[in-house]
């Protein structure tokens, strides 16, 4: 699934923003990470995403490693990974049901699969009702529903969020939350970046990784030690 | 399919100006190319008629031995370079120039004395016809005493050789000029589409859209915008050669098969300034 091994990522401007970074999450896991700003969390999705590559130690997403993976694979890689965003990055002049079906347009799908699948995940966010609806019709919740389901389209193992509720309010954020907890629930795991603590208390079950200064201080799947 | 298309057609109507500059430099380029290709081409036809014609004529000095002419010819003949060589006496000279010049008969008709010279004419073998080798075989024969003059198409051959160099030179540089703004103007007009594009761009590359997908339907726009520059080129060329052939003696054209040959050009043209572009942009990912 995803495997980091003592993995350093060091800039050369600002320094180490990974240091000694290990952990390994589990099919259909549910796991926090959450730390300060700072902390590296955005470094690890980076990480996760291939976008960067570990300065020392190696990352291992679903059989793709970081030291041997090449350029022209990574699209393959993000195919089986659902990203969502704090800022949503949905395409304005694009409804909904067009975001969604965007993801599928690029990567080669057939136009018979599109539509199906296209209604389906937007009825497993709940959106049924909005599929024509361009994002400047939607409130903040209903668009990062939209960015769920077109993370979801492609079929992920995982769905990685980064920051998902960073630009709700709080009821809101809780709504997104269930979402993520029910598309677990079907048997996805769910790697969740957030730096807002009382989304933790939502949901005792899942596993915390935590960030400090680029280093893990807290993994409860460590019995809470430092992994 | 359909996303392909829609966007290779998107630019056309983002940046119209900048589209058109493409073209159109990319038209020049291949316009310039052409032309002094046309040029280099039909002095090459004139030359090769002209050097069938190439002969070198040695005059001899009057009462020139018998003996001491056929062994120069003897030794000429012997010249890897020459082809043939034929013996004109001062009579047989005297009749040419009166069948030649029958106008102007009265005058050698008059003549107590024959004052045309006997001479050796020489024709050269193909391959030896340059100007070069002309000269060198003619600074030769100069060497025998009694040869008292010698004459060969120096002058015009050499320079319709130059003419020929420089309509290739000029094709080249000014040609290669258009074509590096041509590469300039098409990649702007890709930076122009990458940065309005920039969102989307980041969200194919979030969900895994491959990089051949991304850049395929920008290289066919580059295509496309490649033929169409050197359509015009051939508009332009087809009008140019018109008005010299009316006014100039008959040119020969390019073939059917070059033409095409021309028009993929400008499309390569355009699809590679496209890919060197992307390949900038999509280097990360």
């Amino acid at each position: 699934m995803i495997l980091f091994k003592n993995v350093h990522k060091e800039y050369p401007r600002t320094g180490y923003a990974l240091q000694d970074v290990s952990f390994h999450l589990r099919k259909g896991e549910f796991t926090f990470v959450t730390g300060p700003s700072g902390a590296g969390k955005t470094t690890l999705v980076k990480l996760v995403t291939m976008e960067e590559r570990p300065t020392a130690g190696m990352v291992r997403i679903s059989g793709y490693a970081s030291d041997k993976i090449k350029t022209r694979e990574i699209p393959a890689l993000r195919r089986r990974l659902g990203i969502v965003f704090q800022d949503f990055r949905l395409l304005k002049n694009r409804t909904a049901r067009e975001n969604v079906a965007f993801a599928l347009e690029v990567t080669g799908a057939s136009a018979e699969q599109i539509n199906p699948k296209v209604l389906r995940t937007l009825a497993a966010v709940g959106l049924s009702d909005k599929a024509d609806h361009l994002p400047s019709e939607l409130s903040g919740g209903e668009q990062q529903r939209v960015a769920i389901a077109r993370a979801l389209v492609n079929d992920p193992f995982i769905l990685l969020a980064d920051e998902p509720t960073g630009n709700l309010d709080p009821k809101v954020a809780l709504d997104i939350l269930r979402v993520f907890k029910d598309i677990n629930l079907r048997g996805m795991a769910v790697l969740l970046v957030t730096h807002d603590r009382t989304l933790l208390g939502e949901h005792p079950r899942a596993r915390i990784i935590e960030l400090d200064q680029g280093r893990i201080v807290r993994d409860t799947a460590n019995g809470g030690a430092a992994g | 399919m359909a996303y392909t298309s829609r966007e290779a057609f998107f630019a056309f109507r983002r940046s119209p100006l900048l589209t058109a500059l493409s073209i159109a430099t990319i038209a020049f380029a291949l316009y310039t190319l052409s032309v002094f290709g046309l040029v280099w081409t039909n002095i090459d036809r004139v030359l090769s008629d002209v050097e069938e014609r190439v002969e070198v004529i040695a005059y001899l000095v009057d009462g020139t031995d018998p003996t001491e002419t056929s062994a120069l010819m003897r030794e000429v003949a012997a010249y890897p370079e020459v082809d043939s060589i034929a013996y004109l006496s001062k009579e047989d000279a005297l009749a040419r120039a009166r069948a030649e010049l029958s106008d102007y008969s009265a005058l050698y008709e008059d003549l107590e004395s024959n004052p045309l010279p006997a001479s050796v004419e020489i024709a050269l073998k193909a391959g030896y016809r340059d100007a070069a080798d002309v000269a060198d075989v003619a600074t030769r024969i100069a060497r025998f005493a009694f040869v008292e003059d010698i004459k060969y198409g120096e002058d015009w051959v050499q320079k319709l050789d130059f003419l020929q160099n420089l309509s290739l030179f000029l094709g080249l540089v000014v040609g290669g000029v258009f074509a590096v703004i041509a590469f300039v103007a098409i990649g702007a007009t890709i930076n122009i589409v990458l940065i309005s594009r920039e969102d989307e761009i980041a969200i194919m590359k979030m969900v895994g859209a491959t990089r051949s997908f991304i850049a395929r339907p920008l290289v066919i726009e580059g295509f496309i915008k490649g033929v169409l520059g050197a359509v015009m080129a051939l508009v332009l060329l087809t009008f140019t050669y018109s008005l010299l052939e009316q006014r100039v003696v008959s040119l020969s054209f390019y073939s059917p098969l070059q033409v095409a040959g021309g028009i993929l050009l400008g499309g390569a043209l355009g699809a590679v300034a496209s890919i060197m572009t992307l390949r900038r942009h999509l280097a990360t990912w």
